[in-house]
Protein backbone atom coordinates (compact mmCIF):
# COMPACT_ATOMS: atom_id res chain seq x y z
CA UNK A 1 0.00 0.00 0.00
CA UNK A 2 1.33 3.34 -0.90
CA UNK A 3 2.10 6.36 1.82
CA UNK A 4 -0.61 8.25 0.12
CA UNK A 5 -3.51 5.30 0.36
CA UNK A 6 -2.55 4.58 3.74
CA UNK A 7 -2.81 8.07 5.22
CA UNK A 8 -6.09 8.37 2.95
CA UNK A 9 -7.53 5.37 4.69
CA UNK A 10 -6.08 6.35 8.17
CA UNK A 11 -7.80 9.80 8.47
CA UNK A 12 -11.39 8.30 6.61
CA UNK A 13 -11.20 6.07 9.06
CA UNK A 14 -10.29 7.95 12.15
CA UNK A 15 -11.18 11.31 10.93
CA UNK A 16 -9.61 13.56 13.59
CA UNK A 17 -11.86 17.09 14.81
CA UNK A 18 -14.93 15.69 12.97
CA UNK A 19 -17.54 17.27 14.87
CA UNK A 20 -19.74 20.41 15.13
CA UNK A 21 -17.70 23.00 17.23
CA UNK A 22 -20.63 25.03 18.75
CA UNK A 23 -18.48 27.70 19.94
CA UNK A 24 -17.26 28.79 16.39
CA UNK A 25 -16.52 32.26 15.31
CA UNK A 26 -15.98 31.46 12.04
CA UNK A 27 -17.59 29.12 9.86
CA UNK A 28 -17.49 28.59 6.11
CA UNK A 29 -19.38 25.32 4.19
CA UNK A 30 -17.87 24.31 0.78
CA UNK A 31 -19.45 22.32 -1.83
CA UNK A 32 -18.27 20.60 -5.40
CA UNK A 33 -20.88 20.96 -7.74
CA UNK A 34 -19.57 17.94 -9.72
CA UNK A 35 -19.37 15.28 -7.22
CA UNK A 36 -21.41 16.41 -4.41
CA UNK A 37 -18.84 16.54 -1.94
CA UNK A 38 -20.13 18.95 0.97
CA UNK A 39 -17.52 20.13 3.87
CA UNK A 40 -18.01 22.42 7.13
CA UNK A 41 -14.92 24.46 8.96
CA UNK A 42 -15.66 25.66 11.68
CA UNK A 43 -13.20 27.59 13.88
CA UNK A 44 -12.44 29.45 17.26
CA UNK A 45 -10.47 32.33 16.76
CA UNK A 46 -8.68 33.62 19.30
CA UNK A 47 -6.52 36.96 19.61
CA UNK A 48 -5.42 35.66 15.94
CA UNK A 49 -4.86 32.39 16.99
CA UNK A 50 -6.83 29.48 15.83
CA UNK A 51 -7.62 27.72 19.26
CA UNK A 52 -9.63 25.19 18.05
CA UNK A 53 -10.51 23.81 14.38
CA UNK A 54 -13.47 21.27 13.47
CA UNK A 55 -14.82 19.86 10.31
CA UNK A 56 -18.02 17.68 9.31
CA UNK A 57 -18.37 16.51 5.46
CA UNK A 58 -20.59 14.21 3.94
CA UNK A 59 -17.60 13.56 1.22
CA UNK A 60 -15.52 10.74 -0.28
CA UNK A 61 -12.20 9.37 2.11
CA UNK A 62 -9.84 12.12 0.18
CA UNK A 63 -11.79 15.16 1.25
CA UNK A 64 -12.67 13.57 4.63
CA UNK A 65 -8.60 12.64 4.85
CA UNK A 66 -7.85 16.20 4.06
CA UNK A 67 -10.38 17.95 6.04
CA UNK A 68 -8.50 15.96 8.83
CA UNK A 69 -5.23 16.44 7.94
CA UNK A 70 -5.82 20.54 7.80
CA UNK A 71 -7.73 20.44 11.41
CA UNK A 72 -5.43 18.89 12.81
CA UNK A 73 -2.32 21.30 11.16
CA UNK A 74 -4.24 24.21 11.65
CA UNK A 75 -5.03 24.24 15.46
CA UNK A 76 -2.99 26.64 17.46
CA UNK A 77 -1.50 28.65 13.84
CA UNK A 78 -1.67 31.83 13.31
CA UNK A 79 -4.44 33.09 10.98
CA UNK A 80 -1.98 34.20 9.03
CA UNK A 81 -0.27 31.31 8.74
CA UNK A 82 -2.83 29.02 8.19
CA UNK A 83 -4.31 31.28 5.23
CA UNK A 84 -0.59 30.72 3.78
CA UNK A 85 -1.49 26.72 3.53
CA UNK A 86 -1.53 25.79 -0.07
CA UNK A 87 -1.94 22.65 -2.32
CA UNK A 88 1.30 21.57 -2.24
CA UNK A 89 1.63 21.68 1.63
CA UNK A 90 -1.74 19.24 1.34
CA UNK A 91 0.16 16.81 -1.35
CA UNK A 92 2.87 16.52 1.03
CA UNK A 93 0.44 15.61 4.23
CA UNK A 94 -1.12 13.38 1.52
CA UNK A 95 2.07 11.32 0.78
CA UNK A 96 1.40 12.32 -2.85
CA UNK A 97 -1.00 13.65 -5.10
CA UNK A 98 -4.36 12.85 -5.70
CA UNK A 99 -4.84 10.80 -8.46
CA UNK A 100 -6.09 12.95 -11.75
CA UNK A 101 -9.18 14.67 -11.47
CA UNK A 102 -9.20 13.98 -7.95
CA UNK A 103 -7.07 17.22 -6.74
CA UNK A 104 -10.64 19.09 -6.02
CA UNK A 105 -11.34 16.60 -3.40
CA UNK A 106 -8.33 17.61 -1.64
CA UNK A 107 -8.45 21.19 -2.29
CA UNK A 108 -11.83 22.10 -1.29
CA UNK A 109 -11.50 21.91 2.56
CA UNK A 110 -8.24 24.42 1.98
CA UNK A 111 -10.84 26.75 0.46
CA UNK A 112 -13.12 26.32 2.68
CA UNK A 113 -10.35 26.96 5.09
CA UNK A 114 -9.67 29.81 3.79
CA UNK A 115 -12.97 31.23 3.72
CA UNK A 116 -13.70 30.45 7.01
CA UNK A 117 -11.14 32.50 7.92
CA UNK A 118 -11.87 35.32 6.27
CA UNK A 119 -15.49 35.47 7.43
CA UNK A 120 -16.31 38.43 9.85
CA UNK A 121 -16.16 37.16 13.03
CA UNK A 122 -20.42 37.80 15.20
CA UNK A 123 -20.75 40.99 17.20
CA UNK A 124 -20.75 40.06 20.48
CA UNK A 125 -23.97 40.37 22.09
CA UNK A 126 -24.33 43.49 23.75
CA UNK B 1 -57.01 4.93 6.73
CA UNK B 2 -55.39 7.77 4.47
CA UNK B 3 -57.16 11.23 4.86
CA UNK B 4 -58.53 11.81 1.35
CA UNK B 5 -62.01 11.40 2.95
CA UNK B 6 -61.28 13.70 5.65
CA UNK B 7 -60.96 16.24 2.41
CA UNK B 8 -63.70 15.10 0.77
CA UNK B 9 -66.01 15.39 3.23
CA UNK B 10 -64.60 18.79 4.07
CA UNK B 11 -64.96 20.66 0.47
CA UNK B 12 -68.49 18.66 -0.35
CA UNK B 13 -70.90 20.81 -1.30
CA UNK B 14 -74.21 18.14 -0.82
CA UNK B 15 -76.42 18.84 1.74
CA UNK B 16 -75.91 15.27 2.32
CA UNK B 17 -73.91 12.36 1.82
CA UNK B 18 -73.34 8.94 2.96
CA UNK B 19 -69.91 7.54 3.90
CA UNK B 20 -69.60 3.89 3.98
CA UNK B 21 -67.03 2.06 6.32
CA UNK B 22 -65.85 -1.47 5.93
CA UNK B 23 -66.21 -2.42 9.65
CA UNK B 24 -65.38 -5.84 9.30
CA UNK B 25 -64.48 -8.96 7.10
CA UNK B 26 -64.19 -12.64 7.23
CA UNK B 27 -62.92 -14.76 4.37
CA UNK B 28 -60.60 -13.73 1.97
CA UNK B 29 -61.93 -10.08 0.92
CA UNK B 30 -58.93 -8.19 -0.34
CA UNK B 31 -60.30 -5.05 0.95
CA UNK B 32 -58.46 -3.61 4.74
CA UNK B 33 -60.85 -2.74 7.58
CA UNK B 34 -61.88 0.93 7.60
CA UNK B 35 -61.65 1.16 3.66
CA UNK B 36 -64.45 3.72 2.75
CA UNK B 37 -66.76 5.16 0.02
CA UNK B 38 -69.09 8.29 -0.14
CA UNK B 39 -71.99 8.82 -1.97
CA UNK B 40 -74.41 11.37 -2.93
CA UNK B 41 -77.90 11.42 -3.78
CA UNK B 42 -78.87 9.57 -6.73
CA UNK B 43 -75.77 7.23 -6.19
CA UNK B 44 -73.63 9.80 -7.02
CA UNK B 45 -69.97 8.75 -5.93
CA UNK B 46 -67.94 11.45 -3.89
CA UNK B 47 -63.94 11.74 -4.18
CA UNK B 48 -61.92 8.97 -5.56
CA UNK B 49 -62.25 6.08 -3.04
CA UNK B 50 -64.66 3.41 -3.04
CA UNK B 51 -65.08 -0.43 -1.08
CA UNK B 52 -65.24 -1.78 -4.32
CA UNK B 53 -66.95 -4.90 -6.35
CA UNK B 54 -70.32 -6.01 -4.67
CA UNK B 55 -70.34 -4.08 -1.40
CA UNK B 56 -70.46 -0.30 -3.98
CA UNK B 57 -73.48 -1.35 -5.45
CA UNK B 58 -75.34 -2.09 -2.40
CA UNK B 59 -74.25 0.81 -0.67
CA UNK B 60 -75.54 3.13 -3.15
CA UNK B 61 -78.68 1.20 -3.54
CA UNK B 62 -79.36 1.78 0.33
CA UNK B 63 -77.55 4.84 0.05
CA UNK B 64 -80.59 7.13 -1.20
CA UNK B 65 -82.95 5.81 1.38
CA UNK B 66 -80.01 6.86 4.38
CA UNK B 67 -80.33 10.29 2.53
CA UNK B 68 -83.68 10.74 2.85
CA UNK B 69 -84.43 9.15 6.25
CA UNK B 70 -80.89 10.17 7.71
CA UNK B 71 -79.42 7.89 10.58
CA UNK B 72 -77.22 4.87 10.20
CA UNK B 73 -77.45 1.50 9.37
CA UNK B 74 -74.87 -1.55 9.56
CA UNK B 75 -75.15 -3.88 6.06
CA UNK B 76 -74.03 -7.34 6.41
CA UNK B 77 -72.84 -8.42 2.96
CA UNK B 78 -71.97 -12.12 1.58
CA UNK B 79 -69.36 -12.21 -0.77
CA UNK B 80 -70.17 -15.70 -1.53
CA UNK B 81 -71.93 -16.11 -4.99
CA UNK B 82 -73.18 -19.63 -6.08
CA UNK B 83 -72.02 -18.95 -10.29
CA UNK B 84 -68.80 -17.02 -8.52
CA UNK B 85 -68.17 -19.91 -6.65
CA UNK B 86 -68.32 -22.68 -9.76
CA UNK B 87 -65.82 -20.40 -11.45
CA UNK B 88 -63.98 -20.10 -8.66
CA UNK B 89 -64.09 -16.51 -9.05
CA UNK B 90 -65.62 -14.98 -5.32
CA UNK B 91 -63.57 -13.74 -2.82
CA UNK B 92 -65.63 -15.24 -0.30
CA UNK B 93 -66.44 -14.19 2.87
CA UNK B 94 -68.57 -11.86 4.39
CA UNK B 95 -68.42 -7.99 5.67
CA UNK B 96 -69.99 -5.61 7.60
CA UNK B 97 -70.08 -1.79 6.05
CA UNK B 98 -71.71 0.72 8.24
CA UNK B 99 -73.61 3.93 6.46
CA UNK B 100 -74.34 6.68 7.73
CA UNK B 101 -75.90 9.92 6.65
CA UNK B 102 -73.12 12.95 7.35
CA UNK B 103 -74.01 16.89 6.63
CA UNK B 104 -70.75 18.29 5.54
CA UNK B 105 -71.44 21.94 6.17
CA UNK B 106 -73.16 20.99 9.76
CA UNK B 107 -70.16 21.87 12.42
CA UNK B 108 -72.28 19.55 15.10
CA UNK B 109 -72.15 17.21 12.94
CA UNK B 110 -70.79 14.13 15.24
CA UNK B 111 -68.44 13.08 12.24
CA UNK B 112 -67.85 16.12 11.13
CA UNK B 113 -67.01 17.58 14.27
CA UNK B 114 -64.46 14.07 14.53
CA UNK B 115 -63.20 14.81 11.33
CA UNK B 116 -62.08 18.36 12.36
CA UNK B 117 -60.13 16.87 15.46
CA UNK B 118 -58.99 14.26 13.48
CA UNK B 119 -57.52 17.30 10.57
CA UNK B 120 -55.94 18.57 13.51
CA UNK B 121 -53.94 15.93 14.86
CA UNK B 122 -53.19 14.93 11.00
CA UNK B 123 -51.70 18.50 10.57
CA UNK B 124 -49.72 18.09 13.50
CA UNK B 125 -48.02 14.93 12.94
CA UNK B 126 -50.22 13.43 15.28
CA UNK B 127 -52.66 10.27 14.53
CA UNK B 128 -55.82 9.62 15.72
CA UNK B 129 -58.73 7.11 16.36
CA UNK B 130 -62.47 7.87 15.98
CA UNK B 131 -64.63 5.45 18.03
CA UNK B 132 -68.10 5.42 16.89
CA UNK B 133 -71.43 3.35 17.81
CA UNK B 134 -72.12 0.80 15.01
CA UNK B 135 -75.60 0.98 16.66
CA UNK B 136 -77.67 3.57 18.33
CA UNK B 137 -77.39 7.20 17.90
CA UNK B 138 -75.32 8.49 15.88
CA UNK B 139 -71.81 10.05 18.02
CA UNK B 140 -68.17 10.00 17.94
CA UNK B 141 -64.94 10.19 19.78
CA UNK B 142 -61.52 11.13 18.92
CA UNK B 143 -58.65 10.35 20.47
CA UNK B 144 -55.21 11.54 19.15
CA UNK B 145 -51.61 10.52 19.84
CA UNK B 146 -51.23 13.55 22.24
CA UNK B 147 -54.14 11.73 24.31
CA UNK B 148 -56.07 14.43 23.56
CA UNK B 149 -59.78 13.81 23.62
CA UNK B 150 -62.56 15.46 21.63
CA UNK B 151 -66.20 14.46 20.87
CA UNK B 152 -68.06 11.90 23.34
CA UNK B 153 -70.34 8.96 22.87
CA UNK B 154 -72.67 9.86 25.09
CA UNK B 155 -71.96 8.34 28.30
CA UNK B 156 -68.30 8.71 30.45
CA UNK B 157 -68.60 5.51 31.07
CA UNK B 158 -68.74 4.26 27.45
CA UNK B 159 -66.33 7.38 26.99
CA UNK B 160 -63.76 5.60 29.43
CA UNK B 161 -64.18 2.20 27.91
CA UNK B 162 -63.68 3.43 24.53
CA UNK B 163 -60.44 5.61 25.34
CA UNK B 164 -58.93 3.04 26.40
CA UNK B 165 -59.56 0.84 23.45
CA UNK B 166 -58.89 3.65 20.83
CA UNK B 167 -55.30 3.81 22.40
CA UNK B 168 -54.62 0.04 21.40
CA UNK B 169 -56.00 1.19 18.26
CA UNK B 170 -53.71 3.79 17.45
CA UNK B 171 -51.13 1.22 17.13
CA UNK B 172 -52.65 -1.55 15.75
CA UNK B 173 -55.18 -0.16 13.24
CA UNK B 174 -58.39 -0.08 12.78
CA UNK B 175 -61.27 -2.60 13.94
CA UNK B 176 -64.82 -3.07 15.26
CA UNK B 177 -65.11 -4.32 18.71
CA UNK B 178 -67.59 -4.73 21.70
CA UNK B 179 -66.58 -2.69 25.00
CA UNK B 180 -68.17 -3.51 28.19
CA UNK B 181 -70.17 -0.65 30.80
CA UNK B 182 -71.92 -0.72 33.56
CA UNK B 183 -74.76 -0.14 31.18
CA UNK B 184 -74.08 -3.00 28.93
CA UNK B 185 -71.86 -4.24 26.39
CA UNK B 186 -71.32 -2.13 22.93
CA UNK B 187 -70.26 -2.55 19.81
CA UNK B 188 -68.00 0.15 18.40
CA UNK B 189 -66.01 1.16 15.38
CA UNK B 190 -62.17 2.25 16.24
CA UNK B 191 -61.28 4.32 12.67
CA UNK B 192 -57.40 4.85 12.84
CA UNK B 193 -55.85 8.19 10.54
CA UNK B 194 -52.54 8.45 10.48
CA UNK B 195 -50.18 11.05 9.04
CA UNK B 196 -48.65 9.73 5.59
CA UNK B 197 -45.78 7.78 5.33
CA UNK B 198 -42.85 10.23 4.59
CA UNK B 199 -40.37 8.90 2.07
CA UNK B 200 -36.98 10.79 2.56
CA UNK B 201 -35.25 9.63 -0.75
CA UNK B 202 -30.78 10.28 -0.15
CA UNK B 203 -29.67 10.65 -3.69
CA UNK B 204 -31.26 12.80 -6.55
CA UNK B 205 -30.57 10.23 -9.44
CA UNK B 206 -33.07 8.33 -11.77
CA UNK B 207 -34.60 5.83 -8.93
CA UNK B 208 -35.40 8.77 -6.98
CA UNK B 209 -37.40 9.78 -10.45
CA UNK B 210 -39.44 7.06 -10.07
CA UNK B 211 -39.58 7.07 -6.62
CA UNK B 212 -41.51 10.53 -6.14
CA UNK B 213 -43.54 9.85 -9.00
CA UNK B 214 -44.92 6.16 -7.35
CA UNK B 215 -45.02 7.28 -3.72
CA UNK B 216 -47.40 10.07 -4.44
CA UNK B 217 -49.97 7.60 -6.03
CA UNK B 218 -49.45 5.69 -2.65
CA UNK B 219 -50.35 9.25 -0.84
CA UNK B 220 -46.66 9.39 0.42
CA UNK B 221 -44.69 12.47 1.17
CA UNK B 222 -41.37 12.77 -0.82
CA UNK B 223 -38.90 14.55 0.34
CA UNK B 224 -35.42 14.65 -1.84
CA UNK B 225 -32.10 14.93 -0.75
CA UNK B 226 -28.69 15.47 -2.41
CA UNK B 227 -25.83 17.58 -1.90
CA UNK B 228 -25.72 19.08 -5.90
CA UNK B 229 -28.19 21.41 -7.11
CA UNK B 230 -27.84 20.36 -10.13
CA UNK B 231 -29.42 17.37 -9.34
CA UNK B 232 -32.16 18.68 -6.91
CA UNK B 233 -34.34 20.67 -9.01
CA UNK B 234 -37.67 20.85 -9.42
CA UNK B 235 -37.32 20.19 -13.08
CA UNK B 236 -36.44 16.90 -12.22
CA UNK B 237 -38.55 15.89 -9.52
CA UNK B 238 -42.13 17.56 -10.49
CA UNK B 239 -43.56 15.45 -8.34
CA UNK B 240 -41.53 15.73 -4.97
CA UNK B 241 -43.22 17.00 -1.52
CA UNK B 242 -40.57 18.32 -1.03
CA UNK B 243 -36.20 19.34 -2.40
CA UNK B 244 -33.65 20.12 -0.11
CA UNK B 245 -30.17 20.69 -1.23
CA UNK B 246 -27.59 20.61 1.14
CA UNK B 247 -25.86 18.13 3.37
CA UNK B 248 -27.25 15.05 3.28
CA UNK B 249 -26.50 14.02 6.53
CA UNK B 250 -27.79 17.18 8.53
CA UNK B 251 -30.83 17.49 6.47
CA UNK B 252 -32.11 14.09 7.52
CA UNK B 253 -31.04 14.90 10.87
CA UNK B 254 -33.09 17.57 10.85
CA UNK B 255 -36.50 15.92 9.70
CA UNK B 256 -38.22 14.71 12.71
CA UNK B 257 -37.74 10.85 13.39
CA UNK B 258 -40.98 8.75 13.41
CA UNK B 259 -41.95 5.12 12.49
CA UNK B 260 -44.07 6.16 9.95
CA UNK B 261 -40.80 7.88 8.05
CA UNK B 262 -38.97 6.16 5.56
CA UNK B 263 -35.75 6.20 4.29
CA UNK B 264 -34.23 4.83 1.32
CA UNK B 265 -30.20 5.57 0.22
CA UNK B 266 -30.05 5.68 -3.59
CA UNK B 267 -26.81 7.86 -4.19
CA UNK B 268 -24.81 4.57 -4.10
CA UNK B 269 -22.28 7.11 -3.07
CA UNK B 270 -20.45 6.27 0.71
CA UNK B 271 -20.04 9.57 0.82
CA UNK B 272 -23.80 9.81 1.58
CA UNK B 273 -24.89 6.75 2.63
CA UNK B 274 -21.90 6.64 5.97
CA UNK B 275 -22.60 9.99 7.21
CA UNK B 276 -26.42 9.14 6.50
CA UNK B 277 -27.03 6.24 8.21
CA UNK B 278 -24.99 7.27 11.25
CA UNK B 279 -27.43 9.79 11.79
CA UNK B 280 -30.45 6.65 11.29
CA UNK B 281 -29.41 4.24 12.85
CA UNK B 282 -30.14 5.04 16.26
CA UNK B 283 -33.32 7.13 15.28
CA UNK B 284 -36.59 5.19 15.68
CA UNK B 285 -37.80 5.90 12.04
CA UNK B 286 -39.38 2.69 10.14
CA UNK B 287 -37.25 2.08 7.37
CA UNK B 288 -33.98 2.11 6.14
CA UNK B 289 -32.61 1.28 2.63
CA UNK B 290 -29.88 0.93 0.90
CA UNK B 291 -28.81 0.73 -2.69
CA UNK B 292 -26.40 -1.85 -3.48
CA UNK B 293 -25.04 -5.16 -4.07
CA UNK B 294 -24.76 -7.44 -0.91
CA UNK B 295 -21.13 -6.95 -0.75
CA UNK B 296 -21.16 -3.76 -0.93
CA UNK B 297 -23.84 -3.66 1.91
CA UNK B 298 -21.77 -5.64 4.29
CA UNK B 299 -18.86 -3.23 3.43
CA UNK B 300 -21.03 -0.46 4.51
CA UNK B 301 -22.03 -2.29 7.48
CA UNK B 302 -18.66 -2.63 8.51
CA UNK B 303 -17.67 0.63 8.43
CA UNK B 304 -20.14 1.45 10.64
CA UNK B 305 -19.68 -1.57 13.07
CA UNK B 306 -16.02 -0.57 13.32
CA UNK B 307 -17.18 2.96 14.46
CA UNK B 308 -19.51 1.49 17.60
CA UNK B 309 -22.73 0.22 15.52
CA UNK B 310 -24.35 -3.03 17.03
CA UNK B 311 -25.36 -5.80 15.32
CA UNK B 312 -28.90 -5.15 16.09
CA UNK B 313 -28.74 -1.17 14.96
CA UNK B 314 -26.96 -2.40 11.59
CA UNK B 315 -29.62 -5.02 11.01
CA UNK B 316 -32.52 -2.54 10.58
CA UNK B 317 -30.54 -1.32 7.01
CA UNK B 318 -32.62 -3.18 4.55
CA UNK B 319 -29.88 -3.94 1.82
CA UNK B 320 -30.15 -5.17 -0.93
CA UNK B 321 -33.01 -2.78 -0.88
CA UNK B 322 -36.44 -3.43 -2.41
CA UNK B 323 -38.60 -6.73 -2.72
CA UNK B 324 -37.09 -9.30 -5.23
CA UNK B 325 -39.38 -8.85 -8.40
CA UNK B 326 -36.44 -9.55 -11.04
CA UNK B 327 -36.50 -5.86 -12.17
CA UNK B 328 -33.26 -4.02 -13.72
CA UNK B 329 -34.66 -0.51 -14.35
CA UNK B 330 -34.69 2.25 -12.39
CA UNK B 331 -38.54 2.53 -12.51
CA UNK B 332 -38.29 -1.25 -11.40
CA UNK B 333 -36.21 -0.69 -8.96
CA UNK B 334 -38.25 2.08 -7.19
CA UNK B 335 -40.77 -0.09 -7.37
CA UNK B 336 -39.30 -2.78 -5.58
CA UNK B 337 -38.31 -0.59 -2.73
CA UNK B 338 -41.93 0.95 -2.27
CA UNK B 339 -43.30 -2.59 -2.52
CA UNK B 340 -40.85 -3.38 0.64
CA UNK B 341 -41.48 -0.32 2.30
CA UNK B 342 -45.56 -1.14 2.26
CA UNK B 343 -44.69 -4.68 3.23
CA UNK B 344 -42.41 -3.36 6.25
CA UNK B 345 -45.03 -0.98 7.57
CA UNK B 346 -48.23 -3.24 6.80
CA UNK B 347 -46.37 -6.31 9.06
CA UNK B 348 -45.46 -8.73 6.70
CA UNK B 349 -42.28 -8.55 6.44
CA UNK B 350 -39.67 -7.46 9.15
Amino acid sequence: MTAYRAIVLEHFRRPRNRAPLPEANRSADGANPLCGDRVRIQLRVEAGTIADARFTADACALCVAAASLLTERVRGMRVADADAIDAAWMSRSLGGDPPPGRARCATLPLDTLRHALHTLEPASPS
Amino acid sequence: MSDSVLESITHSDEPHLVQATLVSATGSTSKKVGAKMLVGASGKLLGGVTIGGCVDAQVVEAGDDLIARGGRRLLGISLDDDEAWEIGLTCGGTVEVAIERVAPSDAADPLVAAYAAVRAALDADRAAVVATPLDGARAALVLDERGDVSGSLGDPALDAAAKAMAADVLTRGSRADTVATPAGARRLFFDRFAPPTTLVIVGAGQIAMSLTAFARELDMHTIVVDGRERYATPERFPHAGAIRVGMPSEIVAGIRPAPRVAVVLVAHDYKYDVPVLRQLLRAPVGYIGLLGSKKRGAAVRQLLRDEGFSDDELARIHTPIGLEIGGKSPPEVALSILAEIVAVRSGTRA
